[in-house]
């Protein structure tokens, strides 16, 4: 949606990232059509071939453990897989307890602060509130 | 992730819309790689079924041309395409003129005036510099 480097990242960095979000996708094990919509943003921002697409839906149906996903990711990837693990968790107004257990072990396994969640977290209330003033602002542009 | 709705516009709307984007992206001859990305992203969150996206990729090479793809285009709907054309337009870093220039054919499709385009504008630059907040923090 934003500037972003996702798309930057070796192929198979773009991959572990997208595996990840896969897994953020059904760790409740629900996914609503808003979820799917975020997830698929982010897909499409990675810029997977065709086949890696694949994978990675059938990972929606079929999700890869937490431990299979970290193995793969490091650095950059992760730090940005984080990120947009945070946004997709608090897509539906809450984080519950899972989702932030999960966005802590990946915090850890990346070696950031303590508080990179938390801080993650109030971006992301920050971006959402954006996003939000845009949807207002549409409603006042009809003349 | 925008309250929009997008996802519940026909499939033939939300088509349009990625056009539109596409021949945003291709407004000033140089199509980079964040606004690929960019377009694909869009495609992914408007849901588009893969097989329009591949239809709507050929636009790359030639886009169809703005005034077609806006015909009886619904206000209310071309207002959420301006939004989301805007975005696209600022992601390879400033607004091209022919980027201005199509993005004003768009407001004018939405019923938006140049005034309130402007305030459009200024709230995609809030949005880059929440989205940069990010990459520092996350740097640190």
């Amino acid at each position: 949606m934003l500037p972003d480097t996702v798309h930057k990242l070796p192929r198979e960095e773009r991959f572990a990232y997208a595996r990840l979000l896969a897994f953020m996708a059904r760790i409740d094990n629900e996914l609503t059509v808003d979820e799917m919509a975020m997830f698929e943003q982010r897909l499409g921002t990675a810029l997977l071939s065709p086949g890696q697409r694949e994978s990675i839906r059938a990972a929606l149906k079929n999700p890869p453990s937490l431990e299979e996903c970290l193995a793969d990711l490091s650095g950059e990837a992760g730090r940005l897989a984080l990120r947009d693990a945070v946004m997709m968790a608090a897509a539906d107004g809450t984080v519950d307890e899972d989702e932030r257990e999960a966005l802590e072990d990946i915090s850890e396994h990346l070696g950031l602060r303590e508080e990179a969640v938390e801080e993650l977290l109030n971006w992301t209330v920050k971006g959402y509130k954006w996003m939000k003033e845009g949807y207002e602002l549409l409603d006042t542009l009809e003349e | 992730m925008f309250p929009d709705g997008l996802i519940h516009r026909s499939p033939q709307e939300r088509v349009r819309y990625a056009e539109i984007l596409v021949f945003i992206a291709a407004a000033d001859g140089e199509l980079v790689r964040e606004e690929i990305a960019m377009i694909e992203a869009m495609m992914g969150r408007a849901m588009i079924h893969p097989e329009s996206r591949i239809k709507i990729r050929g636009g790359f090479e030639q886009p169809i041309p703005l005034e077609q793809s806006l015909a009886d285009l619904d206000p209310t709907f071309a207002q959420i395409v301006l939004r989301d054309a805007a975005l696209v337009a600022a992601v390879d870093g400033d607004y091209d003129r022919k980027e201005l220039t199509a993005l004003r054919k768009i407001a004018k499709a939405a019923d938006v005036s140049p005034k309130q385009l402007s305030q459009l504008l200024d709230w995609v630059t809030e949005g880059w510099h929440w989205f940069e907040e990010a990459s520092a923090f996350l740097g640190k």
